[in-house]
């Protein structure tokens, strides 16, 4: 009996190795698991970004200080060792926090960020406590886009496909928005009108004051990057793998460029020429005019990251580490520096330094002239 | 891109968005499509493995008798078992090596489900690799998630029931009960394990998976009847029509009573009864293959060849 026992032991531990090598080993893959790749940004000396931990973190540029928010908390809901993708761990992200996805916004001594748990919250810049939460109860659906705060409001969209404007000082709805599907771009205001792209391909023009549609543009593909407002220009990347340029009081179209993959990435514009990094490994310099294409700079990996101006460059960031300088006079590409890590989410510069949000708790620094590369700064609390 | 992306993985998910596409934009009729097609593909080694299962299981009672015989003889028993393998034209590695070979695929369609999925935004940051410059596929993306009542994205708990219930169901007709009570105790906890684990598991992945897992089910419940008939759950069948016919119970009862008391005895079933069952009787053998008599039946063989 004994031995029979030894038996099914044996046989009961070689399933359970079974199961795990296939579906946790060799099945596990990868992009399961929100983690967040928020942006950094800068007010006064201060450098916020909303970390993997779920936290918003302040960092003194000078001294280096760091200061934590209180974790923000997900939704209650069951799983046990799956990849459920509600919070962050599992699947080797080593993180247990809510993700973060949008870069923080400040304004008027507030600090605004939005979690993949469907809230959006709004802290005192200085001592980082709570100000306002919204909702207060319940959760909308993951907030996968950044905000933008302007007019006394603060927008976003969320993946429920709604458009959101909420009084900046208490988080009173003011106005929603409906789309056709998930809302993952982060808006931008021009005056009186936000721009805002939605996941049924559409580009969205809305009255700030109402939430009235001023007018809509139809891409054949669909619409995850923030538009970029220059002038009377909106541009907008699609996942039809164009570049548009549409007039920004009508809506009507310019121009267009094709790309190899998505455009993901906010552009920029210097000059008369717009930077568009793509999901091909490219950045294409496109005449502002036309959309003609003045040169093509290939970055090895997926450019999914905004880039930063800084001094007469561009500075962009390739998914697997790579940190570029594009000067803009000469239309020269040269590596800045390798920091090694993966880069998913926008990069942020303040005073001749670029910052870069790492999947790795670290917030890393390089020189945006000489390409110097500064000591990481790790976000992680316990360090 | 490693070799196993490029020319596994990177296929199987354009391939499913195409579908999607040629499917009403449905990604769960897609999931479907493509297992029964994966099945369909690998039927010859499915099949080659399941009548593998079964003529070794058709063996046990000849193994049992030798493990009786030589019992102090590891050695002996060894060769004989061996010779046994050998007269009957099969080897143990004929269960496992198709297996192994469909594992991989499995493994591959598994990963394709779940890297369409892009159940995060990294997940969907990082599908954009694996396409191919197909203006349908750029299009296409981000796949709608909403199948019947489920979110493709989000785990599901009467799917995940239903994962474990239709791999019950194809494990118990793989595995009719042993004879020897050790083998029959290995056998229940099988038919158990497996099935609880991947509920649990399905109760935690994306329901896409779990959909994936179901139709996989389904289709090796339909292509074990091909092979076996009903075999485990033919007494089940057996005990719930015998409302009516108390003779047809009684001969499963006998057979089975007399299977736990003698191992290796002959089993003989009337032809007249033997009629009375469906394809089911792949339990209860035809009376021609059944008829074991130890000794006489290798004797015979030797004297065909």
């Amino acid at each position: 009996m004994g031995q029979s026992k030894r038996r099914i032991a044996k046989l009961l531990i070689l399933l359970v190795v079974l199961v795990i090598i296939s579906l946790t080993g060799l099945g596990c893959v990868s992009g399961l698991q929100p983690i967040g790749w928020s942006g950094g940004t800068v007010s006064g000396d201060t450098f916020f970004v909303g970390s993997k931990e779920g936290r918003l973190v302040a960092i003194n540029v000078i001294d280096e200080g760091r200061q934590w928010s209180e974790a923000i908390k997900a939704p209650a809901q069951g799983g046990g060792f799956g990849c459920l993708p509600t919070a962050g761990a599992g699947c080797g992200t080593g993180s247990a926090g809510v993700a973060i996805y949008g870069t923080p916004v400040v304004a008027d001594g507030l600090v605004y960020i939005g979690g993949y748990n469907g809230k959006v919250y709004a802290y005192n810049s200085v001592s980082l406590e709570v100000r306002w939460v919204y909702p207060r109860e319940d959760y909308l659906e993951p907030i996968v886009g950044g905000l933008v705060a302007a007019g006394g409001k603060v927008c976003f969209g969320s993946s429920d496909g709604m458009v959101y404007a909420l009084d900046a000082a208490n988080g009173e709805k003011q106005w929603e928005f409906a789309t056709g599907d998930k809302v993952w771009s982060t808006p931008s205001v021009d005056g009186s009108v936000l721009f805002v792209g939605s996941f049924d391909g559409k580009l969205y023009a809305l009255n700030m004051a109402d939430g009235s549609l001023k007018w809509e543009f139809t891409t054949e593909g669909s619409v995850a990057a923030a538009p970029l407002v220059d002038g009377d220009t909106v541009y907008i990347g699609s996942f039809d793998r164009h570049l548009y340029a549409l007039d920004a009081a009508t809506g009507a179209m310019k121009w267009k460029f094709m790309g190899e993959n998505w455009f993901w990435a906010r552009p920029a514009v210097y000059g008369n020429t717009v930077y568009a990094g793509c999901l091909d490994g490219k950045v294409y310099a496109l005449n502002a005019a036309n959309g003609g294409k003045l040169a093509e700079f290939d970055l090895g990996s997926p450019v999914s990251s905004s880039p930063v101006l800084s001094d007469g460059a561009i500075i962009f960031a390739a998914r697997e580490g790579g940190i570029y300088r594009l000067n803009v006079s000469s239309n020269e590409l040269g590596l800045l520096a390798d920091i090694g890590e993966e880069v998913y989410g926008p990069i942020s510069g303040h005073n001749g330094i670029v910052y870069i949000h790492t999947q790795d708790l670290s917030l890393n620094r390089v020189n945006a002239n000489t390409g110097a590369v500064l000591m990481p700064i790790s976000l992680a609390i316990k360090d | 891109m490693n070799p196993w992306e490029l020319i596994i993985q990177q296929p199987v998910i354009n391939i499913l968005i195409v579908m999607s596409h040629y499917l009403a934009d449905n990604f769960g009729l897609a999931i479907i499509a493509l297992t029964i097609i994966v099945n369909v593909i690998i039927l010859p080694l499915t099949l080659k493995q399941m009548r593998a299962s079964k003529a070794m299981q058709e063996l046990q009672p000849k193994i049992a008798e030798l493990q009786k015989k030589y019992a102090k003889d590891k050695q002996k028993l060894a060769q004989e078992q061996m010779l046994l393998y050998k007269e009957s034209g099969m080897s143990p590695a004929g269960c496992v090596l198709p297996m192994l070979v469909q594992m991989p695929v499995w493994i591959a369609v598994y990963q394709s489900v779940m890297l369409s999925l892009a159940v995060a935004p990294e997940g969907l940051l990082n599908l954009s690799r694996y396409l191919y410059p197909w203006p349908v596929v750029y299009s296409m993306l981000p796949l709608a998630n909403d199948f019947l009542w489920l979110n493709l994205a989000k785990p599901d708990v009467f799917l995940a029931i239903l994962v474990g219930a239709t791999m019950w169901l194809q494990q118990k007709m793989a595995t009719p009960m042993s004879a020897d009570p050790r083998q029959a105790a290995q056998s229940r906890m099988m038919l158990w394990m497996m099935p609880l684990m991947f509920t649990l598991l399905a109760m935690s992945f994306p329901s896409g998976l779990a959909l994936f897992w179901v139709t996989s089910s389904i289709a090796r419940i339909v292509m074990q009847y091909y092979v076996s008939g009903w075999g485990g759950l033919a007494p089940m069948f057996a005990r719930e029509s015998s409302a009516g016919d108390r003779k047809y119970t009684r001969l499963i009862s006998q057979s089975e009573d007399r299977s736990q008391d003698d191992v290796g005895a002959d089993i003989v079933v009337s032809g007249e009864e033997t009629a009375k069952g469906d394809r089911g009787s792949g339990y209860l053998p035809k009376p021609s293959s059944t008829r074991y008599q130890p000794g006489r039946d290798r004797a015979r063989r030797r004297r065909k060849k």
